[in-house]
């Protein structure tokens, strides 16, 4: 018995060795987040890093911003042929998932690359946006005000359009006020500077 | 100790709990050499490959794709127009060899169900877990003379030399002369394709050559997808003659004339006949088809074939789920199937994943329309959740189909 023993031993310990070789190449999907998230690459981009300019980059987005955005174009309050019927489907799922899944992945600048005069007459304009957004772009904690660091500028362009049009609303009637009242002054040369400024934020 | 079995001795000896641990315990048998073919390196089979090595690295991944080059369907139409290259569409496999995907430029020849086995010339590779992606092929023999012309009259339907070909012949095509276009009966590959291409082809005509018009007959009672969309944008082109219901039959190369299952017969002065199509030849072959003979049926969850164990199937080359034969939406099946093969061959249960869809068409030289589809799974079957168009054509349409296939080339092959 014991010596049938130790050749079984030799051998446990082997393939214990090799397991352990395989789990430490773990994929990169082990979450529900990640599974639940998998047709969302086809256009944010593989961990939520779009590399289109148009398209919002998710990595790194904070939940409860994510999970606002998402009841916003269920609920119809946000207005994108793509979203709404996508943010049913992140919906049916319970959102919680994908939206830790996105927080909690890093974020890589925006890919494409911005004229540096744009860049340079946008960070001026942007001293009237810091004292929300935050004098990098980061945000607020609690995910009210978004991060604008590194988001692809065709997509925060568009986003500040539709702001100017009132066809997007802040909740908070504060933010409405203060964001009517800086957007009046801007057209949409400036919205394009200013999002290059904020793409260009590391 | 009598009866000691590996996985008792594992349990025993507390090494089963740091197994356990760190992911759970998978059969031996397995575990020993796990390997996934994918055959069709297009949408569906590039992406199953590279999101099969993603899930699990342990994994061995082939692909077998004779082309050593990517080209998009998506966007070739823009290519007929003039407004975009060829050369824009085409990339390469390297990106698939850093996630460790082994590929092989040949033609799977034959599918061995039995032996878990696809033939490859002389040499045969085993599999745990067999993708099938093939894509489509044209059923020549229904439309009289076209197999005998095929070459001559040209498809365009899967991009590559042909879309060049059809290129050069708008190019070359005095101001006033014809050209007729063929729509298949459903279903066929990218159901609003037919319709992209011929608002991009009367508004080349229309902007080139102003005396030119464009016949389209439409084997279908009504344009097949994004119907009031597309209607509103023949409006702008005066140059643009739909014909519904009109089936072609028979072409006569020498007399450069289609003949309809009405009886009416189309002259041209060029022709792009877009065959109607099945599943890809080896789906065939190796009787994955369904009673139609033309396309597979599969589980909606795992996109395993209903008719053959360990073969899944993906892409355009299946049927029976509410979804477009688009490249989005094979896409999303490849990450799905990689998914549910990669937790079989684990001995998990597949997660629950419905696709999406999200598709454009381009209309003119700057403006775009798109149709978007979000799925759930219901009683273990895809279903609709809702479809949203946009309002009309614009050129933020066409901004966000280039955000789109920026992010899902790199998501198929990146």
């Amino acid at each position: 018995m014991r010596k049938s023993l130790l050749p079984s031993l030799l051998l446990v310990t082997m393939l214990v060795l090799i397991f352990a070789a395989a789990e430490t190449e773990a994929g990169p999907l082990d979450s529900p987040g990640a599974q639940k998230a998998l047709v969302c690459s086809a256009c944010h981009g593989f961990a939520g890093n779009s590399p289109g300019n148009t398209v919002p980059i998710l990595a790194g987005i904070n939940a409860n911003y994510f999970k606002k955005a998402i009841k916003d174009y269920a609920e119809g309050k946000r207005l994108s042929p793509e979203m709404e019927p996508y943010s049913k489907y992140v919906v049916q799922f319970g959102v919680d998932d994908i939206a830790n899944y996105f927080a909690s992945q890093k974020r890589q600048p925006a890919k494409v690359k911005a004229d540096p005069n744009a860049v340079s007459r946008g960070a001026t304009l942007a001293t009237q946006c810091i004292s929300c957004h935050g004098d990098k772009g980061d945000g607020d904690t609690e995910g009210t005000i978004p991060a604008l660091r590194g988001q692809a500028a065709g997509f925060v362009q568009a986003q500040l359009a539709l702001f100017k049009a009132d066809k997007r609303k802040p909740e908070d009637a504060i933010l409405e006020e203060s964001k009517k009242r800086i957007l009046k002054g801007l057209d949409n040369n400036d919205f394009a500077d200013l999002a290059a400024y904020f793409a260009s934020l590391k | 100790m009598q009866n000691l079995t590996r996985r008792n001795f594992l349990k025993a000896s507390g090494l089963g709990a740091a197994l356990l641990g760190a992911g759970g315990i998978r059969s031996f048998a397995a575990e020993a050499k796990r390997r996934v073919v994918v055959i069709g390196g297009g949408w569906g089979g590039a992406t199953a490959a590279k999101y099969s090595r993603l899930t699990d690295p342990s994994i061995e991944v082939t692909l077998l794709e004779p082309s050593r080059e990517f080209i998009s369907c998506p966007f070739s139409n823009l290519v007929l127009a003039g407004v975009e290259s060829l050369k824009n569409l085409t990339m390469n496999y390297n990106g698939l060899r850093k996630h460790g995907v082994k590929i092989r430029h040949e033609a799977a020849a034959a599918i061995e169900p039995d032996k878990r086995r696809v033939r490859v010339g002389k040499d045969s590779l085993e599999y745990d877990r067999l993708i099938v992606s093939p894509g489509i092929d044209f059923q020549w023999e229904l439309v009289e003379g076209l197999a005998q012309a095929k070459d001559t009259v040209l498809h365009a339907w899967k991009a590559g030399p042909q879309t060049l070909q059809l290129a050069k012949q708008l190019q070359s095509l005095a101001d006033g002369g014809v050209v007729v276009m063929t729509v298949p009966p459903v279903a066929f590959r990218c159901p609003p394709g037919p319709y992209e291409r011929a608002s991009m082809i009367a508004w080349y005509l229309h902007t080139k050559k102003p005396k030119s018009k464009l016949i389209v007959l439409d084997a279908n009672k009504d344009i097949v997808s994004k119907t009031g969309l597309f209607k509103a944008v023949f409006k702008d082109y005066p140059n643009l003659d739909y014909r519904p219901s009109q089936k072609v039959e028979k072409i006569d190369v020498g007399a450069k004339e289609v003949t309809t299952e009405p009886g009416d017969k189309v002259k041209y002065d060029v022709i792009n006949l877009i065959p109607p199509q099945r599943a890809g030849a080896i789906a065939v072959e190796a009787d994955l088809v369904g009673g139609d003979k033309r396309w597979c049926e599969v589980d909606h969850v795992t996109y395993e074939s209903v008719k053959q164990k360990n073969i899944h199937v993906i892409g355009d080359a299946t049927i029976g789920l509410p979804v477009p034969k688009s490249g989005n939406v094979a896409n999303a099946m490849g990450k799905i199937c990689a998914t549910a093969v990669v937790n079989l061959l684990n001995g998990k249960e597949p997660p629950v994943i419905a696709p999406g869809n999200t598709c454009y068409s381009w209309v003119n030289d700057k403006e775009a329309i798109a149709v978007v589809n979000a799925y759930k799974i219901e009683n273990g079957k895809v279903v609709q959740i809702e479809q949203k168009l946009t309002p009309g054509k614009s050129v933020a349409v066409a901004r966000n189909s280039l955000a789109w296939r920026a992010s899902i080339w790199n998501d198929v092959l990146g």
